[in-house]
């Protein structure tokens, strides 16, 4: 239904759909660099997507996984500017731990005020997507502000000594950890007790308390932890791809991880493909625009994959099944 | 013919299989107060739904007026003068009393409101300004407001359901003299809904008695007939058990000490000094008519509500400041009233909800060995034999009786020292609660001790060794099954103590 209504939007440009899909396949995934950079791409997107998975186990919605990303950044230069670590590998670790921490940071307002006031957690993670930026904008004007940058609001590049590794072509070392904590996603999920008491705090607060669950509690770690997730993904993209913090450590990541989430019906290995997918997507839609095509053409063929996938939802979750009396 | 201001002849109403109303009649003479007697389920509200054209009967037909209504939906049945106050109240929160008052097309005192909110709630003796928001108010006073919105629609014909369930005492004394005005003064109609004998008594001068869908008492005039029979017309004849209770019982099990639990927000005590005694062997059953106390009751001695005054003992062990997980395992289980919502968890699946209770003992660490549960869940399907899609499947797919084997073997598996079942088989079909009673008396055998809270005074009689009855909170009787007849344990039901 995505290619189809891309297609239409497409014979209206007047431009060919079957080459301009090729193209963007052929540039997105057709070699190796292409590929690395798609799976770049899908880095930010796919922990992102995670978090939000993680806090939606006890039915919270994360919108804020965009200002969690900047903060995750923030962080990591933050600590970068302030210690000195002389081993390259621990020094990387610590920045990604840093990432994370800030992510959970972030988070930690809205957590308190959802489990301490019932405060809705979709407006307060929203805003902070808000707060954040502004923080962003006042660092990378103000006192993080590069002189080397002519004028460019941007914060000093970090040393080549803590840009994360690649793997093969241009693949980050990000991507591992993706794979990492995808794993960790699903266990946390599906596999843990952990996992478990969340589900049940997230179906019946009431069950939980006959359970003996602590619901609140469940809700603020998965908050933290989800947080976490997204803060991670600013660390990375960080380290691997902006090297310094400014306004494009994120294009819009943190919401286009939530579609991802939903999509997959907030399951961490649907969340790693089609984060990927959506990767790719957004890599071949920059392509396009070299034959004149508009980049928003891939943006709507998200758009559209999501209404596709909402719909297909819809009937999965509704059903008509003969019940049997017994 | 003429005396009638509403006739119903031969109501049907059936829900799926169930049979709501069978060949119902019901007579409405003007300016008078009726009582309509029944207990839980009896079809009181479903009749009170079909007059206020809420719902469509089946068969039968409706006269008012002496003039035949072809159909009745809740807009003609407004215009005819018929208006209903619903247990739950249907008030706009955040609107004013005069905006709820004045909201319907139907209303009369679009122009000269002042005045009549003014002899109104000197009528109802309420004392608060009409600008004031519903959400401020306290529930007899929105009881207060609802009542007045059928006035301000012009219904001449009211119809109460359980209007006094949610009243203190005193504001039920109030509202017999405001309802007793009402209809002398202004000729207004009355029906009262209710399952207290003592209010039926005080408020009205005919009553009809529904049992299981049928009307068993036509126009009785209050006054002519005695509390002993309309228990009997409501309760119906009950057999006495069948089940053996000749097994001898065991040490003290579970022991609840002058308990005291107060509503906080209204200031009202929910339960007044309870004392239990439960020893093993021994099912005790607690009769009442639900919103007495009983769920705080059972909320209380499991751990979950932990705000209250007095000492629960199990196994001699004082728990009173313990929470739910530290009595669980003293091998306490709960089978709560609420099946879906409480005891099991919505949207999770079955297996998920297999392992409520004892989850921490099928993990490793922190892991959840899939295995070890997916085993727990099997064992529990071939012990109670559950029908369940399979273990995946999300835990309403199941049926009523399913739902409610899985969460009794749930609670049962562990062969627990004290069982709480709080209405075990409401809603469910013969055969499953043949199934429930079996698995109770069953682990009765094994030694446990079972508080049994119901309100079907079959099950009841079936299966306890004693009865305490609750009223407004407290046990205002106690009786020994043999002691027990349906007559005595109705009238304490109904608060009448003698």
């Amino acid at each position: 239904m995505a290619i189809f209504i891309g297609s239409i939007i497409l014979l209206i440009q007047d431009k060919s759909p079957i080459d301009t899909f090729s193209l963007m396949l052929r540039l997105s995934v057709g070699s190796v660099n292409s590929l690395s950079a798609s799976l770049n791409k899908a880095i930010p997107l796919i922990l992102a997507g995670l978090g939000i998975s993680i806090i939606n186990s006890v039915k919270l919605w994360n919108i804020g996984a965009e200002g969690q990303i900047f903060l995750g950044a923030i962080a990591v230069n933050f600590i970068y500017i302030n210690t000195q670590i002389n081993s390259p590998s621990i020094h990387i670790f610590v920045l990604l731990v840093a990432g994370f921490v800030g992510g959970s940071l972030c988070i930690l307002i809205p957590a308190i005020t959802k489990v301490v006031f019932g405060v809705n957690e979709i407006i307060t993670t929203l805003l902070t997507n808000y707060i954040v930026f502004g923080v962003t904008i006042f660092l990378i004007n103000g006192p993080w502000k590069d002189p080397k940058s002519l004028n460019f609001p941007a914060a000093a590049y970090v040393g080549e000594e803590v840009f994360l590794p690649t793997i093969i072509g241009k693949l980050s070392f990000g991507f591992l950890i993706c794979i990492l904590f995808t794993i960790l996603a699903h266990y946390l999920k599906n596999k843990s007790v952990f996992g478990f008491e969340m589900r049940i705090a997230g179906g019946s607060a009431m069950t939980a308390v006959y359970a003996g669950i602590n619901a609140k509690q469940k809700a603020f770690i998965a908050m933290l932890i989800g947080g976490g997730f997204a803060g991670l993904a600013g660390a990375i993209e960080l380290l691997s791809q902006t090297h310094r913090v400014s306004t494009g450590i994120s294009q819009g990541f943190g919401y286009t991880a939530i579609i991802v989430a939903a999509i997959t019906g907030m399951r961490p290995l649907g969340i790693f493909l089609v984060g990927s997918l959506f990767g790719a997507l957004s890599i071949g839609g920059s392509v396009i625009q070299t034959i004149g095509v508009s980049a928003y053409i891939a943006d709507i063929i998200q758009a559209s994959t999501l209404f596709g996938a909402l719909i297909i939802q819809f009937f999965f979750t509704y059903q008509i099944k003969k019940v049997e009396n017994d | 013919m003429k005396q009638y201001i509403l006739e119903a002849k031969n109501i049907s109403k059936t829900f799926g299989n169930v049979k709501a109303l069978e060949n119902v009649n019901f007579y409405l003479r003007k300016g008078k107060i009726h009582g309509l007697l029944g207990e839980n389920g009896a079809g009181k509200s479903s009749l009170m739904n079909i007059l206020s054209g809420i719902y469509q009967p089946e068969k039968g037909s409706i006269f008012i007026n002496n003039v035949k209504q072809k159909s009745l939906d809740p807009e003609s049945a407004s215009e005819l003068g018929i208006g209903m106050v619903h247990q739950e109240f249907r008030l706009i929160e955040s609107f004013s009393i005069e905006d709820n008052l004045t909201l319907s097309k139907s209303n009369i005192y679009q122009n000269n409101f002042k005045e009549a909110y003014e002899k109104y709630s000197e009528i109802f003796s309420l004392s608060v300004k009409p600008e004031k928001t519903i959400s401020q108010l306290s529930v007899g006073e929105k009881q207060k407001i609802e009542i007045m919105k059928l006035i301000f629609n012009d219904s001449k014909i009211m119809l109460l359901d359980e209007p006094t369930a949610v009243l203190t005492p005193q504001e039920t004394d109030q509202l017999r003299i405001s309802l007793g005005t009402l209809s002398e003064e202004d000729e207004k109609t009355i029906v009262l809904i209710s399952h207290k004998l003592k209010e039926i008594r005080e408020f009205t001068e005919k009553v009809f008695v529904m049992k299981n869908g049928k009307m068993v008492a036509e126009e009785l005039s209050t006054k002519d007939v005695t509390d002993d029979n309309l228990i009997e017309l409501m309760m119906g004849n009950i057999q006495k058990s069948i089940i053996d209770k000749s097994n001898t019982a065991g040490d003290t099990k579970l022991s609840v000490k002058s308990l005291k639990y107060v509503d906080k927000v209204n200031n009202f005590k929910i339960l007044d000094n309870i004392n239990l005694e439960i020893k093993a062997g021994e099912i005790i059953g607690i009769a009442g008519v639900s919103g007495n106390g009983q769920v705080e009751l059972a909320n209380i001695i499991s751990g979950i509500e932990v705000d209250y005054f007095g000492k629960i003992l199990i196994n001699n062990k004082d728990v009173s400041r313990r929470g739910v997980r530290s009595r669980k395992k003293l091998n306490l289980s709960y089978i709560p009233e609420n099946r879906l919502g409480v005891g099991l968890a919505p949207g999770v699946s079955v297996l998920d909800n297999s392992i409520v209770r004892d989850y921490f003992k099928t993990r490793l660490g922190p892991h959840l060995s899939r295995s070890k549960t997916e085993n727990y869940l099997e064992s529990l399907i071939n012990k109670f034999s559950i029908k369940a899609p399979n273990s995946k499947a999300e835990i309403s797919t199941l049926s009523g009786g399913n739902m409610q084997k899985l969460l009794m073997g749930r609670e049962l598996i562990s062969n627990p020292e004290v069982i709480i079942a709080s209405q075990p088989t409401r809603g469910l079909d013969v055969n499953a609660v043949e199934a429930i009673h079996n698995l109770l008396v069953e682990q009765r055998d094994k030694g446990s001790a079972i508080l049994m809270i119901s309100e079907d005074l079959d099950e009841l009689f079936k299966l306890s060794n004693r009865i305490h009855v609750m009223f407004e909170g407290k046990i205002v009787k106690s009786f020994n099954i043999d002691d027990a007849d349906i007559n005595n344990v109705g009238l304490a039901m109904a608060g009448i103590v003698e």
